[in-house]
């Protein structure tokens, strides 16, 4: 039974939250928007004036600004992969009936490497990593890699520690997919055919997209907005190799305190996150 | 070679001479006629309760005067509320409270943040403090500090700001085992020398001759780029403000170091102080270049394999001659503060960085800047780098690393290029078009090319 419910009672429940997402959400982001119409450095509050679009102009002309999204660009196109690689393949092993404590046991530590906090992951890689008495050159056969100080291998490292946290995620997001296919049309399937990749591609896979769906926007998201890990781990260095889009947006805005500068790189970064989120929205979720 | 409009020599003599004229104005009031009356705790009555804050770091010279602040705080109740950070966080948050208007009573000034903070009138001139005989110690003997110091670290276009606090010149730390055990009979003279002769004899086995601090931040500008320019006759700017890197001494230091690189550890871009000391210390690297500061960390056999083996002498020598890095950091009062904190801060300044303390800030593990500190022949047997510090600060060059308010830009163009120089990514003719290019434009904006702004530093 439907009653009439007055405006004033809706406000009532819903104001609360649209307040507070306004003023955390919002008014900063529309504050970022009028910063970066203007010079705007911390340093030098006196001169602070309106200049337009000259900061976008100033982004979308740097080489370094790009450099460092195609540089993150290049670790979401290698990591994510191997996320979605891996976390399918925990996914379908665990997906498989019998040997139920030792799947639960496996869910519950997968959950480990998410809830490790990200500066804690870079502050755990300067020790593993160190090329003197790391536990990385050790366990590799007492080779002596400098993974901290190398642009290549310090690539590779950042790479490393997003795959290990992160593929646990998407295993079990996975894993909730694969547990949406109904019970009877999967042992149908697999009378007729003994192929697991059949069964995987035309009767599980369209349970999978819309958690495919999410993944990628949330992973994009994330990488995106990559900070902690890297900047405990490498601070961005050495040289630029391991400066992401968001190290270099703090480091314009809280170590240049140019404010205006970093509010339109972030500005221009939260449009590239948008249009991703809706090609990536378009091109697979109606599929489903 | 740089040349600022005040020749340094003139700068010195007009800070020196403001601040003495000040406290001698001061004097010749009567007002201190009986100067023996005067005294840290009536000084502090008036401000008794009152509580001010600042920031530390995480630094052998904090945690000198940290542990000598007990009998500060008894002796004029007085409560000094420290807040720490690492280096690359200090300047940060103090701007952010400044901006803010903060809570900060004290600001901690690095000497490349001088004339930010000073333009921004963050600061109190150390006048308005040492013409009120109710706060000025009768013994604060301005002429006792270091002149090269106090106007690089607390000085702004003759004003003094603040006094020398953290005080820091580069140093070559060598160990003498190391050496003789390759046929040393002592350190080298010029960095040529380190190069070509030790270098090749003391890289072997593992170990390396020499490691130079480069990491990505301050780091790369302060300890690596500016090392290698200056002794070789290159600047960051020229007498109009131009970059001065594409010149051909500043283009002998930048190639020197990729040459010497080759007798350094493997991803030496990666070191910052605590790697390199580090290696120092485990008798992995035979010589660094290091700040004072790290003295203590070297000589603890708790922190060093290699504590009987070190020995300390001024940096070597280019064909400019000796330009020791210099770094450190002053003590200024807020402007933010109210009177009473205003007071209470200068208060504790003047003692944390007084000629009764000194003693004992050297002996807890401080670099006072201080003449009488180290005028003790016996202080001299037991810090061993008390010479080469002293000889460091008669050579400095306060410019350094320009100390203007746009050296925060400034220092992250010269930390990415001079990375990117280092790891051969750019050659060290296109890095330093690149970084003087960039350079030219923060400075442009800023005014100094269009005549808005003095071209002083």
């Amino acid at each position: 039974m439907r009653g009439k419910v007055s405006r004033r009672t809706v406000f009532a429940f819903i104001g609360p939250a649209v307040i507070g997402l306004a003023m955390v959400g919002i008014a900063p982001l529309l504050y970022a928007g009028w910063t970066s119409l203007h010079f705007f450095n911390l340093t030098k509050l006196r001169r602070v004036k309106f200049i337009g679009l000259d900061n976008y102009e100033s982004v979308l002309t740097d080489p370094v600004f790009w450099e460092a999204m195609g540089r993150t660009f290049a670790l979401l196109g290698t990591a994510l992969p191997l996320q979605i690689v891996f976390g399918l393949g925990i996914a379908l092993v665990l997906h498989q009936p019998r040997l139920s404590l030792l799947k639960t046991l496996t869910r519950l530590s997968l959950v480990l490497p998410m809830a490790t906090t990200y500066a804690v992951v870079g502050l755990l890689g300067q020790v593993m990593f160190n090329q003197k008495f790391g536990v990385v050159n050790q366990l590799l056969g007492g080779v002596n890699v400098n993974w901290i100080g190398d642009p290549n291998n310090a690539f590779i490292m950042i790479i490393f520690w997003d795959v290990w946290q992160w593929t646990p995620f998407v295993a079990l997001v996975l894993l909730a997919g694969l547990t949406m296919v109904p019970v009877e049309i999967e042992e149908a399937a697999r009378l007729e055919t003994r192929k697991w990749w059949t069964v995987l591609r035309y009767v599980q896979f369209p349970y999978l997209v819309p958690g495919l769906v999410a993944i990628l926007i949330l992973r994009t998201a994330d990488t995106l907005k990559l900070f902690d890990m890297v900047f405990t781990l490498t601070r961005g260095g050495p040289g630029s190799s391991t400066e992401f889009i968001s190290l270099m947006i703090q480091r314009v805005g809280f170590r240049g305190f140019d404010q205006g500068l970093a509010s339109a790189q972030a500005i221009i970064l939260l449009i590239i996150t948008i249009v991703l989120a809706q090609l990536y929205i378009r091109a697979f979720y109606k599929e489903v | 070679m740089y040349v600022n409009l005040f020749s340094m020599e003139e700068t010195m003599k007009r800070i020196q001479v403001l601040a003495s004229a000040a406290v001698a104005a001061t004097l010749a009031t009567g007002a201190l006629a009986d100067s023996h009356a005067w005294s840290l705790k009536r000084a502090a009555e008036p401000y008794a309760g009152t509580t001010i804050d600042v920031v530390f770091l995480l630094r052998p010279g904090y945690e000198a005067i940290e542990a000598m602040l007990p009998a500060f705080e008894e002796e004029t109740g007085i409560k000094v509320n420290i807040i720490k950070h690492p280096y690359e966080n200090a300047l940060g948050e103090q701007v952010r409270d400044f901006v803010a208007g903060g809570d900060l009573d004290i600001a901690l000034i690095d000497l490349v943040w001088i004339g930010n903070f000073a333009e921004n009138e963050w600061i109190l001139p150390i006048e308005e403090f040492t013409s009120n005989p109710d706060l000025v110690d009768p013994d604060l003997d301005i002429d006792d500090f270091f002149p090269l110091v106090l106007n690089a670290f607390g000085g702004w276009n003759g004003v003094v700001y603040g006094l020398p606090f953290d005080n820091y010149s580069g140093l070559l730390f060598y160990n003498n085992c190391m050496l003789e055990a390759a046929g040393f009979d002592g350190p080298p003279a010029t960095w040529q020398e380190l190069k070509d002769v030790y270098g090749p004899a003391l890289t072997k086995d593992g170990k390396y001759a020499f490691a130079l601090q480069s990491k990505r931040n301050e780091t790369q500008s302060a300890d690596s780029f500016a090392r290698v320019i200056w002794p070789f006759g290159g600047s960051f700017l020229d007498e109009n403000f131009r970059s001065n890197l594409l010149s051909e001494e500043s283009q002998a230091g930048l190639k020197f170091r990729q040459d010497l690189m080759q007798y350094m550890p493997d991803g030496i871009v990666a070191y910052d102080h605590a790697e390199t000391v580090n290696a120092f210390a485990q008798g992995d690297v035979a010589m660094i270049t290091e700040w004072s500061a790290f003295y203590s960390t070297v000589v603890s056999p708790d922190t060093s394999k290699v504590a009987d083996c070190v020995a300390i002498a001024p940096e070597p020598t280019g064909p400019a001659g000796r330009k020791p890095a210099l770094g450190g950091f002053s003590l200024a009062v807020a402007s933010q503060a109210d009177d009473d904190e205003k007071a209470a801060s200068w208060l504790f300044i003047q003692w944390a960085t007084s000629k009764a303390n000194a003693g004992e800030y050297l002996q807890r593990g401080g670099v006072p800047a201080r003449h009488s500190a180290y005028a003790d022949p016996a202080l001299v047997e037991t810090f061993k780098f008390i010479p080469a510090l002293v000889e460091s600060w008669q050579d400095g060059v306060p410019e350094f690393r320009p100390r203007f308010a746009e050296w925060p830009e400034i220092t992250e163009i010269v930390q990415e290029w001079g990375s990117k120089i280092m790891l051969g990514e750019v050659s060290t003719e296109e890095g330093a078009r690149i970084l003087g290019e960039r350079m030219e434009a923060v400075l442009e904006e800023a005014g100094y090319y269009s005549g808005d702004k003095p071209l002083a530093q």
